[in-house]
């Protein structure tokens, strides 16, 4: 596994772990993600988790699918 | 007037328009699109922009694309003039104008590698016209972004269940772009899979509130839309798109469904109220003298308040811009174009004016229906205080309200009249989250778009110094500069104005329609002098292009005649705008008409 990989499945994880510990844990405790009106911890988090599993799979699986990369190839009779 | 008898008319406009104006005109006679023709998806792959989409997922992101919050407020403000007029200038515009302006712009970008129709003007109208055009376009993106940025990020407060279903979107999106790109799943399982996680979501965030304040909800969307503008289509905007669409074509289903649920309830509200909306100024801030000036007139100032439901410029831009870089092939163009654009049609004439006209006298509705005073007080509805639908401000309420009574309407028919306050409040809510859903899909292509009119400014410099085009034209550069001065026009606070944004917002309408007016005189020249239609067929594109130009540029003109002196002196940006504006418009017609001379001569 390449660094970059490692960085995105790291990230992916720790995303999937962020939104899953508030959505289930502290939403299901507390009634709420954050508090109306403030800015808490949770409220970043979550924003964290948002934003972190956007980035996380992208550097996991790379740009462009190999599936993709090989019908293209076979339509256009290009190499890419 | 029942609903039911606007309900099959409208469906039936779309039907005949989409089979005879679409498929048999457009498609076969006017641009002859060729199945086997390779795309620029194809030709020009590149795993980043360039990715062809099966065709549904196209229109789903294309359809989640040109759909802001334009159909639904555009109309819900237009209701001042009665519910026919608008319902009437909606379906006009859809057909004649709106669905082939889309249509075409698609068509002309993918016959041209792909690139905008903005950059297509150089082919009919000269080098300078677009580089004109790019300037406009990406500037009028800039305060998309600002609007949307700000827009979304103040629901998101009011409504804080609507940001927790966007962040479970999230995940769930991803996923299916990776079942289907990845690991190769079929569309419809990856579809089947993903819905019953997104209706599982959906359940879960109605419990599940996420609180931020307005500012963080602003760092958030503005990072967002940096991603969504420079990570792969196939991974993000595509699959996120797709899914989001299916969440909005619920809104418009259930939007049909019910006058089928309540036939025998008549529209409460006055067809027309009159040709010149009282006290109304056409998008004038509230509050100013301008918004005290009797000129509403119901045309040519229709456009300037009714856009996406009708028509707008920014679908050309997003036609030409993320839609022609994904077709599959020229067949799907009209599924996703033409019909794109009659499925927002339909949430404006369906979702907003139909539901509105129903419901629009409160107590004579719910005496028809046979709802208590105290059913609509525990729904929260004082009907003394608020008698009839122009009372609900602002105009995104009014459409809130509309649809959840028409819908708690019709499904109490069902499930008991006693459950109306339950049905109304969860339908309200419904179509606060459509509504957000609207703008974030909206919002995240946007930057792309403002991305790729950017790079295309800048294609001079590549020529003359490689190492300086590859800053300016990186993708990450080109999606944060955009975003943030958006951000920046979204954040601060102006005494007696409200958001930064605000203070040249009144001018987008304005502007956005011209686009639209010039976006459809380049298709129509495009036709005329690349693809050498003539007769009945160019003058079917001709005639509406020209009616739209000549009826944007009156509105634009009684904006600088009547508003523009009327307005405060912080809002002289809205004022230089609208200047620039008719400045810009008689400039282009020119060059059409230059290009229209030329293309005969040949």
């Amino acid at each position: 596994m390449k660094t970059r990989e490692f960085i995105g499945l790291v990230i992916t994880i720790a995303a999937i772990a962020l939104l899953i510990y508030e959505l289930f844990y502290v939403n299901l405790t507390r009634g709420s993600i954050g508090v109306r009106g403030t800015i808490s911890s949770d409220s970043v988090l979550v924003s964290a988790g948002f934003l972190l599993i956007l980035v996380g799979p992208w550097l996991w699986f790379g740009e462009v699918p190999v599936a993709v990369k090989k019908f293209i190839e076979a339509k256009t009779g290009r190499k890419l | 007037m029942y609903p039911i008898l606007i309900l099959l008319v409208v469906l039936l406009i779309y039907g005949v328009a989409y089979v005879f104006y679409g498929k048999k005109l457009l498609e076969r006679r006017v641009v002859k699109a060729d199945p086997k023709r390779l795309t620029p998806a194809y030709e020009k792959f590149d795993g980043v922009d360039y990715v062809p989409a099966n065709k549904y997922v196209l229109y789903g992101h294309h359809f989640a694309s040109i759909a802001g919050a334009g159909p639904i407020v555009g109309p819900a403000v237009a209701l001042v003039w009665g519910w026919f007029l608008p319902l009437v200038w909606v379906l006009f515009g859809n057909v004649f104008i709106g669905a082939v302006h889309d249509y075409t712009s698609i068509m002309a970008s993918v016959r041209h590698g792909g690139v905008s129709i903005m950059t297509v003007s150089e082919n009919v109208m000269g080098r300078r016209a677009r580089y004109i055009f790019l300037a406009y376009v990406w500037f009028a993106l800039i305060l998309v972004l600002a609007a949307f940025i700000s827009v979304a990020s103040a629901t998101f407060v009011d409504v804080p269940t609507a940001a927790t279903l966007s962040i479970i979107y999230m995940p769930l999106a991803l996923l299916f772009g990776i079942l289907v790109y990845k690991l190769g799943l079929d569309v419809r399982k990856a579809t089947v899979v993903s819905l019953i996680l997104v209706v599982a979501g959906i359940a879960y965030s109605f419990y599940a509130p996420v609180h931020l304040t307005y500012e963080g909800w602003v760092v958030v969307l503005t990072l967002y839309s940096i991603l969504a503008a420079a990570l792969p289509v196939w991974y993000l905007l595509q699959p996120r798109d797709y899914l989001n669409a299916y969440l909005l074509w619920s809104f418009v289903i259930l939007a049909v469904v019910a006058p089928l649920l309540i036939p025998v309830l008549r529209f409460t509200g006055p067809a027309i109220i009159g040709f010149v909306a009282k006290g109304g100024a056409i998008g004038a801030p509230a509050g100013t003298p301008a918004a005290g000036l009797d000129i509403a007139w119901f045309w040519p100032t229709v456009p300037l308040t009714i856009a996406c439901g009708a028509l707008s410029g920014f679908h050309s831009v997003v036609g030409s811009g993320t839609t022609s870089k994904q077709l599959s092939s020229e067949l799907d163009a009209l599924l996703v174009g033409y019909g794109g654009m009659l499925t927002e049609g339909a949430v404006s004439s369906l979702a907003v004016i139909l539901p509105a006209a129903l419901v629009w006298d409160f107590a004579v509705v719910a005496r028809d229906a046979g709802l208590t005073a105290d059913l609509l007080l525990r729904a929260g509805l004082n009907i003394t205080a608020t008698p009839n639908i122009l009372r609900v401000v602002p105009a995104a309420a009014r459409f809130y309200v509309a649809y959840g009574f028409a819908q708690g309407l019709a499904w109490s028919r069902l499930f008991g009249v006693e459950l109306f306050p339950q049905l109304f409040i969860g339908f309200r809510t419904f179509a606060a989250w459509a509504l957000t859903a609207f703008i974030l899909t909206t919002l995240d292509t946007a930057n792309r778009l403002a991305r790729f009119a950017w790079i295309e400014m800048f294609d001079w410099l590549k020529p003359r110094s490689p190492s300086l085009y590859r800053v300016v034209a990186n993708r990450w550069v080109a999606s944060v500069l955009a975003a943030v001065i958006g951000a920046i026009m979204a954040y601060p606070t102006i005494p007696g104005v409200g958001r930064a944004y605000l203070v040249v917002w009144p001018a987008f309408a304005g502007t956005n329609q011209l686009l639209a007016a010039l976006a459809l005189l380049t298709s129509t020249l495009w036709v005329y002098a690349v693809l050498k239609v003539r007769g009945a067929a160019s003058l079917l594109m001709m005639i509406p292009a020209l009616f739209l130009w000549l009826t944007v540029t009156l509105a634009l003109l009684i904006w600088l005649a009547f508003i523009v002196p009327n307005l405060p002196p912080i809002y002289i940006g809205t004022g230089i705008i609208v200047g620039i504006a008719v400045a810009l418009d008689i400039l282009l017609i020119y060059l059409f008409v230059k290009g229209l001379r030329s293309a005969r001569a040949l």
